[in-house]
């Protein structure tokens, strides 16, 4: 009896700890993009990997092509319904007038500002400059000469990672979960995804609004959508994109109206 | 597949017992016969089997990312020069191997899975003449030629299946083994692919068997291979011993013996395919002409380290070919950095002994010139500052040197 007490109390654990965390930071004064404006999507970074039973993440060459052109189709479409004109890049060089160097540099200027951001606002190292400034950073001038150049009006980065448990890691999972009913309670990490998007105000350089995705589960066989399937794409991209939060300010502005 | 690859102490603790402990006490393998390695792979290989088209289609991207790095040097002549050598050493793979050299003063060069190897500056610095070059590209084309990196990452891949459902416990198989790996996550900024910088003792040694075969094929000596563990097992000395004098913090793996076993068994292979009568090429010239115009920098890089002891070794090794101005002005600057009680009179030393050569560089008058000004000689002084502002007009410091002067 109270042994399987404690396996009830251990498999409602486990079963909490799968979920879809999304956790977003705006500028104080941002406002969602609607209607006329211009957005340019910079190349999606998507990984693919099959989990393996050790729990190593194998790259897919053939799953990630099939989940970027995924990607690229949900984010076209979810853009679609917000008004605005988008470019989605699928290459370093399809800007004209832009070298595929100066590209790459803002790509790489956005990736280390991002790894700023997951430290400071995501990662518990909190700033006290920072503090209640909602989302303070910014790519500089580059970006706004960028901007000013192409045309755009704002640029989103998208990072989106899908790792699928293979048949073996289902089976592991499925030995530690059934585990805890003797006792001995090892559950694992099966199928997650992780993504994030950042988009960036070429008018000012500054970054506006940047989101986090993270789905995952100890339970076997409990996925949270599959990128390698156009569907699966749609709802990470509706996850990560969708419920765009205006800034504070903004926000309190709305209230008092 | 880095040349130098240190175990770090977190992956020794994490490691487990057994493994280390033969590492700690160097418990030797047996040699790997340079005629037994043959390479795995024909030119233009691409890989047919999923985990490797992955692995590939990654690195395809790390690439990328690697040959648009602004800390690539990008001086034309060099990595030509680099490129021209992988194509002599690189077996059946040569036309296919890429090669970046990287502005890190350290002393590593890479090989990754897809055929590419970036090369860190500080190698070249060390490098006394061709072969010896040679001899550190040739053993990185041979991880690629013996297939290394799919090699250990299916290894990698098995053990941590069995470990997973023999202990049922998972994600350990990946970040165990910390390899020091220099600036490189600065190069790629990709953290995955560190976790598959793991190869075992027995794949460096294979490397290494393979290099020497590879160059002595190439008709370079072959020996100059072992003579390159010999100056790095020095210079890792030196820099020890100098800082465990002043320091009583000492690492574990200072005396580590695993270069000492890589060099002598280097020397036993190079014996071996050394042919009796044949004239074999050191390119000593050729490659001290070819790095000319950037040797000052790698000098510049290597005494601001804060290595005195690993840096004065080094310009001794490098001056057994014969000093020079340049030679002597960073010998100077080891111990003008240093500064400890009587190495300025050392650091002027150098620099007198610097501005006698002929190639003395532009800076060298200019310390020789301070340094006879603090001794009272100011007329020499005045004159020797003059030649620097000659040599070098657009000085960022020329106006105040101009103003020292008049």
């Amino acid at each position: 009896m109270r042994r399987s007490g404690i396996a009830l109390v251990s498999i409602i654990g486990v079963a909490l700890s799968g979920c879809v965390q999304t956790r977003q930071f705006a500028d104080v004064q941002f406002t969602p993009p609607q209607g006329d404006y211009r957005l340019l999507v910079m190349r999606p970074d998507v990984a693919v990997n099959a989990l393996t039973t050790g729990g190593m993440a194998q790259p897919r060459a053939d799953w990630t092509e099939q989940a970027r052109e995924n990607i690229i189709q949900a984010l076209r479409t979810e853009q679609a319904g917000r008004g605005g004109k988008v470019l989605i890049l699928s290459k370093r060089n399809e800007l004209p007038g832009i070298g595929a160097d100066e590209v790459a540099d803002l790509e790489r200027l956005n990736y280390a500002v991002a790894q700023s951001i997951a430290l400071h606002k995501y990662s518990g190292a909190a700033l006290p400059t920072k503090f209640g400034k909602g989302l303070d950073y910014t790519l500089g001038e580059d970006a706004v000469s960028f901007g000013r150049r192409t045309g755009y009006d704002y640029a989103l980065f998208v990072h989106a990672e899908d790792n699928i448990a293979s048949t073996g890691r289902t089976a592991l999972q499925v030995i530690g979960v059934a585990g805890c009913f003797v006792g001995f309670c090892a559950p694992s990490g099966g199928s997650n995804q992780f993504a994030y998007a950042s988009l960036v105000d070429l008018r000012t350089g500054e970054v506006v609004w940047f989101n986090v995705l993270a789905t995952g589960s100890q339970l076997p066989g409990v996925t949270f959508g599959d990128i390698r399937k156009p569907e699966g794409a749609d709802q990470m991209v509706e996850r990560l994109l969708g419920r765009m939060k205006p800034g504070r300010e903004v926000r309190e502005a709305m209230e008092k109206h | 597949m880095c040349i130098r690859c240190e175990i770090s102490r977190r992956s020794l603790l994490m490691g487990g017992g057994a493994a280390a402990a033969s590492l700690a006490t160097g418990v030797a393998q047996a040699r790997i016969l340079p005629k037994n390695m043959v390479p795995l792979i024909g030119p233009g290989f691409r890989p047919t089997e999923t985990d490797e088209i992955g692995l590939w289609g990654l690195m395809d991207r790390v690439e990328e990312e690697v040959s648009g790095s602004n800390l690539l040097i990008k001086d034309a002549s060099i990595v030509a020069y680099l490129q021209h050598i992988i194509g002599r050493v690189g077996g059946p793979a040569a036309r296919d191997m890429r090669i970046y050299l990287a502005h890190v003063p350290d002393f590593n060069a890479m090989m990754f899975p897809s055929g590419f190897a970036v090369v860190f500056s500080g190698l070249l610095l060390r490098m006394r003449n061709e072969a010896q070059l040679a001899g550190v590209i040739a053993h990185e084309s041979g991880h690629f030629l013996r297939r290394h990196l799919i090699r250990s990452w299916r290894d990698m891949k098995r053990k941590s299946d069995i470990f997973a459902i023999g202990a049922m416990a998972a994600g350990i198989g990946g970040g165990a083994a910390g390899i020091y790996m220099g600036d490189y996550v600065q190069l790629a900024q990709l953290a995955t692919i560190l976790s598959l910088f793991q190869y075992s003792r027995a794949m460096e040694a294979e490397a290494d068997a393979m290099g020497a075969r590879l160059i002595a094929e190439a008709g370079y000596a072959p020996m100059e291979m072992a003579t390159v563990w010999e100056q790095l097992i020095g210079e890792m000395n030196a820099s020890a011993r100098y800082r465990r004098k002043y320091r009583e913090r000492g690492s574990l793996f200072d005396t580590h013996p695993s270069p000492e076993s890589r060099m002598a068994d280097l020397r036993i292979s190079a014996n071996e395919v050394t042919v009796p009568g044949k004239v074999y090429d050191a390119g000593h010239e050729r490659y001290l002409k070819t790095i000319a115009p950037i040797r000052q920098m790698l000098l510049e890089d290597q005494v601001k380290l804060n290595d005195p002891g690993g840096s004065q070794y080094l310009l001794n090794t490098l001056a057994l070919d014969g000093w020079d101005g340049t030679l002597r002005y960073y010998e100077g600057e080891v111990w003008r950095l240093r500064n400890r009680v009587g190495d300025e009179d050392r650091a002027a030393q150098s620099y007198a002994v610097a501005v006698a050569y002929p190639d003395a560089p532009p800076e060298a008058w200019r310390s020789h010139g301070l340094e006879l000004i603090k001794q009272g000689r100011s007329g020499e002084g005045k004159a020797a500052l003059g030649r620097y502002l000659k040599m070098k007009p657009t000085a960022p410091d020329a106006p105040f040197i101009r103003q020292m002067i008049s």
